[in-house]
């Protein structure tokens, strides 16, 4: 069963062993990272958060070299970071450079927009892009180690109604569903003459707003069919489920995963708080 | 039916939004887009299915948050209310003003420039505020005079947009219509730009981004709204009525 992440980006955990966790333990590993960013200011506490989200990728499996998918998200991220730091705002510290850019005598005063960069800017820029690599890291370690059926085992042992589980799935179905039913439409335009290569860039975005009238529509008739299918089926939306054919229970390795998880973030709170 | 049409708009507007994201980013900024198309989806699905639309909102901007923008879980956990927000604030405005969802157009070509009198109206008044609080309240001249042309020559636009929304159909739901698009782009936006920037756990971007973020947010949102939400609005509320898909107050 392919993970999130596998069937949008490719990337899967490898470990069998961390893929034979509970989902519980699957999803606190990276909570528990979540939870410990607020607490990572300064630039060695997020560098030492990146350090432990690395090696939980590693350990689950993952590629490191997952987070060039996310490679436009950190270089956009850092560049707008620093010049925040730089140009919008001035931070008290050691000068590297300045310059001004643009000066206008105002009313009350001369109004300067300049370019600053200072030691105390760089350090304080170096911690936010520490932590965007640490909180891409737990964004991977999450969706590359969680699948559908995970989601969808877990709120059955939570013996959650079927309405939650049946949402969930139909969710993950309901991406390729749409993106099946896109290309069908737009297959459709095409014959009725629309050529989609020559259009200008303003005209097809247009093309493809007015493509969203079909498919809402589509989406209504699949609906219909779909929650027919379940009430054939004696599946009402509160109807809970008495037993399961998947035993999904924790184990000593779950425990244990958890542990390390909560201890984790009591300790960056110990060490940032 | 109305939890299987809520997984599938869910999976449709999580589609769109990654697309929108990738396509129109503001930069600096993942997940955010200068249009996010995504919108109309479940903004109407908000007017039409209550609750279920802001819930397919939320879920899908918390699934963008996690990929490909790629926030923690917690910080997209608190983002994705900026979703629910959206499509909520024109719902609670459709059901406070107890507008009925007509949408007959008496008058096309009024309906059809609506939108871009509104969104430029309301694109003037935001970017002339934010000089003034940004600049012209520390600074005084020549910074409280651009304000004041903005403000003025953005009231003024708005208003020939609101008078063609009376002129267009029902008062009362091109009214709410118009309402719906301005309070929701503002609130979503003051709501997604200050969880990215001011208040999250911790937020990803510096404060310093505010402004920037806001604007680009708040932009992409009126266009949207305004142009395909509008549009979608017009052609399908009658399936929905004819599919007892149509929730009235707020769950079914």
């Amino acid at each position: 069963m392919p993970t999130i992440l596998g069937e949008l980006a490719g990337i899967e955990a490898k470990s069998k062993r961390y893929m034979g966790l509970h989902v519980l333990a699957k999803i606190v590993i990276p909570l528990s990272i979540s939870l410990s960013l607020p607490f990572a200011k300064e630039p060695p506490q997020a560098l030492a958060l990146v350090a432990v989200s690395a090696a939980a990728c590693v350990a689950a499996g993952i590629p490191l070299s997952a987070v060039k998918k996310y490679v436009a998200v950190i270089v956009s991220m850092s560049a707008f970071i620093v010049l925040a730091f730089s140009l919008f705002t001035y931070i008290p510290g050691r000068v590297l450079y300045e310059a001004t850019l643009w000066k206008v005598q105002a009313e009350k005063g001369v109004f300067e927009w300049k370019i600053a960069v200072t030691d105390a800017s760089l350090s304080y820029s170096a911690a936010f892009i520490f932590r965007i690599f640490a909180m891409i890291l737990s964004a991977t370690l999450l969706l590359a180690s969680v699948t559908d059926r995970d989601l969808v085992w877990g709120f059955f042992s939570l013996r959650m109604p079927f309405g939650v589980c049946v949402a969930a799935s139909l969710f993950f179905r309901g991406i390729h569903l749409f993106v099946s039913d896109f290309y069908t439409i737009r297959e459709a335009m095409s014959a009725r003459g629309v050529d989609f290569e020559r259009t200008p860039l303003a005209k097809r975005f247009m093309l493809y707003a007015n493509a969203l009238t079909p498919l809402l529509s589509l989406m209504i008739t699949r609906s219909y069919e779909v929650s027919m299918a379940l009430e054939s089926r004696g599946i009402a939306p509160g109807s809970r489920s008495a037993s399961g054919y998947h035993l999904y229970r924790m184990r000593r390795s779950d425990y244990a995963a958890v542990a390390a998880g909560i201890a984790l973030t009591l300790a960056f709170v110990a060490w940032g708080g | 039916m109305h939890i299987v049409t809520f997984a599938f708009a869910t999976a449709i507007s999580y589609v769109l939004a990654v697309v929108s994201s990738l396509i129109f980013p503001v930069l600096g900024a993942p997940g955010v887009s200068a249009l996010y198309v995504a919108a109309a989806i479940y903004v109407p699905l908000g007017i039409w299915m209550g609750l279920w639309g802001c819930m397919a909102g939320y879920i899908s901007c918390f699934f963008l948050g996690l990929y490909p923008s790629g926030y923690s879980l917690v910080q997209s956990f608190v983002w994705s209310w900026a979703d629910f927000i959206e499509a909520f604030v024109p719902a609670l405005i459709y059901r406070a003003l107890k507008a009925d969802l007509d949408f007959t157009v008496k008058r096309p070509r009024a309906a059809k420039l609506l939108p871009l009198f509104v969104s430029s109206g309301s694109i003037f008044l935001l970017l002339g505020i934010a000089i003034q609080v940004l600049w012209g309240a520390t600074y005084g001249e020549p910074f409280t005079t651009i304000y004041a042309a903005m403000v003025y020559i953005g009231t003024a636009l708005a208003a020939v947009g609101i008078i063609l929304g009376l002129l267009a159909g029902n008062a009362r739901t091109w009214m709410a219509q118009i309402l719906s698009i301005i309070g929701a782009g503002l609130c979503s936006g003051l709501w997604g730009a200050g969880t990215l920037t001011i208040f999250n756990f911790p937020p990803p971007l510096p404060a310093e981004l505010f402004w920037p973020v806001f604007i680009g947010w708040v932009l992409g949102d009126f266009i949207v709204l305004s142009v395909i939400s509008t549009a979608l609005l017009v052609a399908l509320t009658p399936v929905f009525k004819r599919t007892g898909l149509l929730v009235r107050g707020w769950w079914a």
